[in-house]
């Protein structure tokens, strides 16, 4: 299988099946993305096809410094923010996770929900790195890239993040050996 | 809000139960998958836009060498244009010199041996008589073979170098008669 970097440097050349490798292999990853900050299916499409419009206006001549996620992350918190302001469908994933928590659900997915309400007091900042980590997939070192921030507070907030869910009473049964 | 920091340059424990990872993953998991008329549409996309421009940037790329290969033509035609105007006869010398005209032993080719030919035929004069002004004997006689070349009523040493001029031009472009 070819790297980023390859499939990158094939579309350069103007090769359509590289992109569409790169698309393939990016997709779900975006549109995931793209769905906890929009908190709907059809923004979250919109959000899908701007990120690789806009991936697709940087060749020929694009060259990633990065990891594809680094590169991505910004791009979808960006365009998801600005159709967001757009459509005034807003949902924050904090109100994802609040509907999440609601008493229909807790009968059935107890565990999920606490979490889900764990995840709802954590601060922003906290939280965002936490699914960066847990749920992106991203490295320590790519969350800094992608937040523009030290590697030192990534650790921080994921420190902190985990502490909370380890103290809370309904979610410390996740940390339990 | 100000952010608690503390210090994380050991590795952190990032260990979480896989029960959590896949809660988290669910929490955050889009109830709906992308539409296949949604890749295609990114797709169609990006074929056009990559073949359209790969074919932009080789047309122009050609477009660009041909232009580049055209000026080089017209900068050397100017050069050797230069050269040979500066190489060429001084304002005593400007009369045009004839090809015909240089070719002292009538072999149909201008070369050195023509001018050895001249200054021997002068020198040869000069010893029978001093002066090859056209009132004179010998003088008159070369100028009747048609050897003052430059016009100037005299069969002298100019006439020489006008002749090994002549054959040096005529041999940078292979000429003959």
């Amino acid at each position: 299988m070819d790297s980023d970097q390859e499939l990158i440097e094939l579309v350069n050349q103007g090769d359509p099946d590289a992109f569409e490798a790169l698309y393939r292999r990016y997709r779900d990853w975006v549109y995931r993305l793209a769905w906890r900050f929009t908190g709907n299916q059809q923004d979250a499409l919109d959000v899908l096809q701007e990120t690789f419009t806009y991936l697709l206006g940087k060749f020929p001549g694009f060259s990633l410094t990065a990891s594809m996620t680094t590169f991505l992350y910004p791009v979808v918190r960006h365009i998801s923010s600005t159709i967001r302001s757009k459509s005034r469908r807003f949902t924050s994933d904090e109100e994802i996770l609040g509907e999440l928590t609601a008493p229909a659900l807790k009968d059935t997915q107890s565990s999920r929900s606490e979490l889900a309400a764990v995840l709802t007091v954590l601060p922003d900042e906290q939280r965002e790195v936490l699914l960066m980590r847990f749920v992106d997939a991203m490295s320590l070192q790519e969350i800094a890239k992608a937040l523009n921030i030290p590697i030192g507070t990534v650790k921080s907030r994921l420190h902190h993040a985990l502490k909370r869910l380890r103290q809370d009473r309904g979610t410390q049964d996740y940390f339990l050996e | 809000m100000t952010e608690k920091k503390g210090h994380f340059d050991e590795d952190l424990d990032l260990r979480i139960s896989p029960k959590l990872s896949e809660d988290l993953n669910t929490l955050f998991k889009p109830q709906f998958s992308v539409p296949p008329e949604l890749d295609r549409a990114i797709m169609d996309q990006a074929e056009r836009r990559l073949v359209q421009r790969h074919w932009r940037h080789r047309i122009f790329h050609h477009i660009s060498l041909w232009r580049v290969a055209a000026a080089a033509a017209v900068i050397i035609f100017a050069f050797s244009l230069n050269l040979t105007q500066e190489h060429g006869p001084s304002t005593s010398r400007t009369v045009p010199v004839k090809a015909q005209a240089v070719d002292i032993d009538r072999n149909g080719r201008v070369d050195i041996l023509d001018a050895f030919k001249l200054a021997r035929h002068i020198e040869s004069a000069e010893s029978t008589d001093k002066s090859l002004s056209p009132v004179l004997g010998t003088g008159q006689a070369l100028q009747k073979q048609g050897w003052d070349i430059n016009g100037d009523g005299l069969v002298d040493r100019n006439d020489v170098d006008l002749v090994a001029l002549s054959a040096v031009r005529l041999d940078k472009n292979k000429g003959v008669l």
